[in-house]
């Protein structure tokens, strides 16, 4: 019976002239390559982490579309390494969204979502993923892998994704405690849905978990010292740019590629601060950045980067906190990856992880985003707020949402966002 | 002498002080339209005129609100925040919380003693909690804003209108008039609805008293008994409440005349 209500509902747009060109140049061999000449005519504008992460999306995209690897959708805390690792190529329909709002194409993907019946109150991240869906752009999945922590409405809206494409849809049921027995239950899940996607899906096999570990871990080495350089004053990296790389963060961990995209980042924020090239200048303030950023075209950074020489100097998801994983044991390093989270659990642990970014990165005050919709976020704001402000660190909530540019208003974040560095600067904590 | 000049471009209502000497000199306000920048090039030059002085002799113009970027002349640009806050615990020092409430927006700034701001909280997202709700309400029924303290005052109960939301409290009001209940208990019940509201609000940022009213509706009667009864506090209408951001931007700029 689901089958055949999601063939009902299948696609709205399907066959509309645009996605269907769309689609047609997405599955050609030669539109990789145009892009790629196309980016290496361009590269002296270009920093070379900037190719290296260009050139990692665009193979796997390639791999993705033209079917050369099996495509697996997961959300974005799922860890990635378990997707590489089977030799697959991780799609997180979120970060599309993301892509999609900067691309202007979200909002035609907002409406088709509202027509597959969607309510406006799920999360925009989502919607967005779902009108791509329907609009037929998106490669086709040969399994979807959710989680039950964190994000919920991924976990729901992931489902349609499995329910059209007819693939198999696995949940991974994270424990709320910490101790051995949770994190072996995660572990043994993980496992099994690893041995049975390789059985169900052709092409898959875990032959490549060790080589998708062993490159998370050099990632992770590389990217430790990426964080040591960002704690620098002034800030050596933009932050509204760091902020479009959290999608790297949260879908590239086990990539062949991730090692070398840190340590290309790594040699320019080291001769940023070397040559004092430092982004914002005569930096004033330095702000914590909670949740995602609005990835349409929005005067907010440069009103905060440049009318305010504000730095966002680090955002909530760029901090490491899982332990290194061993090889031998990746199941059960994957489900202590995910079990590490600080957004998951007690909310202490948020806190307190946010409390170690204000102290490891010199800020003066931290913004929430508080997009539309999203939870797990927004719904701890306020004990953050009580006891951030107790220990003299001013929190911000920015009401907004990261991709459907029609559900905020930049004139309202921009009072917001200037009286609350009005509020800085009467506090005298000007660099 | 000096001629300092705040203005606050508010969505609604353009409004202007001018400090001469430091001593406020006059004040002016007109509809903000269609073209913010116009109207407050207007209401300095009228405001001007009031007390015998002309654009040239301004020595510093501080501009705020949702159109401050558009007030030709600015020496510096503020939000309404930081001017409110200026302004408000200038007129009373003890205030350590502000609750104004503008024709389109509503906030609650709370002040250390030194009157700067610790924490605040807007609302400009809907008409809820705004003096946009209040002015749908009264054209529902047949009734001047500044009659709402004196029919709140006639009122023998109140009765609740559980939504906040413009469009579903007018409906429910048609329905309760229709039901025949009395105008004075509706307009009671209207007041406690956007004070509920705006409580709320102040209770995320935290309430301290003295707590200080200030924008258009502060000088609605009505709505300030229903947040005395809200808050289970006396609330403190300043003079020029309703020019309080505009009066805050003058004293910025009378600070950088100095
Ligand atoms: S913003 Fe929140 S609700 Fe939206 S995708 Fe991310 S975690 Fe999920």
């Amino acid at each position: 019976m689901w089958p055949r209500f999601f063939r009902l509902h299948k696609s709205p747009t399907q066959g509309n002239f645009p996605e269907k060109a769309l689609r047609f140049l997405l599955e050609r061999g030669f539109t990789y390559k145009a892009v790629e000449t196309y980016l290496a005519r361009k590269s002296n504008g270009q920093k070379s982490y900037q190719e290296v992460a260009a050139s990692g999306i665009l193979t796997e995209l390639r791999q993705a579309y033209r079917r050369e690897r099996p495509v697996i959708y997961t959300t974005a805390f799922v860890p990635t390494e378990l997707v590489y690792g089977l030799g697959a190529v991780p799609f997180l329909p979120e970060v599309w969204s993301g892509f999609a709002a900067s691309l202007g194409v979200a909002p035609r993907a907002i409406h088709i979502s509202e027509s597959l019946g969607y309510s406006q109150d799920l999360c925009s991240f989502h919607r967005c993923g779902l009108g791509l869906f329907g609009m037929g752009i998106l490669p086709n999945p040969s399994a979807v892998i959710v989680s039950s922590h964190l994000c919920d409405g991924g976990r729901r809206s992931l489902y349609y994704h499995s329910r059209v494409a007819g693939c198999p849809l696995y949940v991974l049921d994270v424990p709320y405690s910490f101790d051995r027995e949770a994190r072996v239950f995660l572990a043994r899940q993980i496992e099994h849905v690893a041995q049975d996607l390789v059985r169900k899906v052709p092409g898959l096999s875990l032959d490549h978990m060790r080589r998708a570990i062993e490159a998370s871990n050099g990632a992770r080495r590389v990217y430790l010292d990426v964080c040591r350089v960002r704690r620098n004053v002034p800030s050596p990296w933009r932050g509204s740019e760091a902020l479009n790389y959290v999608s790297v963060f949260l879908s590239s961990w086990g990539s062949g590629w991730l090692p070398e995209f840190y340590g290309e980042l790594l040699r320019y924020l080291e001769r940023t601060v070397r040559t004092c090239a430092f982004p914002v200048g005569n930096e004033r303030h330095r702000l914590l950045w909670l949740n995602l950023r609005p990835y349409y075209r929005t005067p907010i950074f440069d009103f905060l980067e440049k009318q305010f020489s504000t730095s966002i100097a680090f955002e909530e998801y760029s901090k490491l906190y899982w332990p290194e994983i061993d090889p031998d044991n990746w199941a059960e390093g994957l489900a202590e990856k995910m079990m590490s989270n600080f957004g998951w659990g007690p909310l202490e642990r948020r806190i307190h992880a946010v409390w170690s970014m204000v102290e490891d990165y010199s800020i003066d005050g931290v913004v929430q985003f508080n997009q539309w919709g999203c939870r797990q976020s927004n719904g701890g704001a306020r004990p953050l707020r009580d006891f951030l402000q107790k220990r003299g660190i001013p929190f911000l909530e920015l009401d907004g949402d990261g991709v459907d540019a029609g559900n905020s208003g930049s004139a309202q974040a921009i009072t917001r966002l200037s009286a609350f560095l009005e509020m800085l600067d009467s506090r005298g904590v000007i660099a | 002498m000096t001629v300092a000049v705040g203005v606050d471009s508010g969505s609604t209502t353009t409004k202007v002080v001018v400090l001469v000497n430091g001593k406020v000199a006059c004040t002016t306000s007109a509809v903000t339209g269609p073209d913010p920048a116009k109207t407050a090039s207007l209401c300095i030059d009228k405001a001007l005129s009031e007390c015998g002085h002309t654009f040239r002799e301004i020595s510093c113009l501080v501009a705020t609100g949702y159109g401050r970027e558009r007030v030709s002349g600015a020496t510096r640009i503020l939000t309404e925040i930081t001017c409110h806050a200026r302004g408000a615990h200038a007129m009373v020092p003890a205030a350590r919380t502000i609750i104004d409430i503008g024709g389109q927006d509503s906030k609650v700034i709370r002040l250390d003693e030194r009157g700067f701001v610790q924490d605040f909280i807007m609302n400009d997202k809907c008409a809820a909690g705004t003096g946009r709700f209040l002015e749908v309400m009264a054209a529902r029924l047949q009734v001047g804003l500044d009659e709402f303290g004196e029919e709140w005052g006639r009122a023998r109960g109140s009765v609740k209108i559980s939504s906040t939301c413009t469009v579903f409290a007018e409906s429910e009001i048609i329905s309760l008039i229709s039901a025949g209940v009395k105008r004075p208990e509706v307009i009671k019940g209207l007041c406690n609805a956007i004070a509920g509201r705006v409580a709320s609000m102040a209770r995320r940022v935290g309430i301290e008293p003295a707590v200080v009213f200030t924008g258009g509706v502060s000088l609605n009667e009505g709505v300030r008994r229903a947040l005395e009864d809200a808050l289970s506090q006396k609330i403190v209408v300043p003079p020029m409440s309703q020019f309080m951001g505009a009066y805050g931007a003058a004293l910025f700029a009378q600070d950088l005349v100095e």
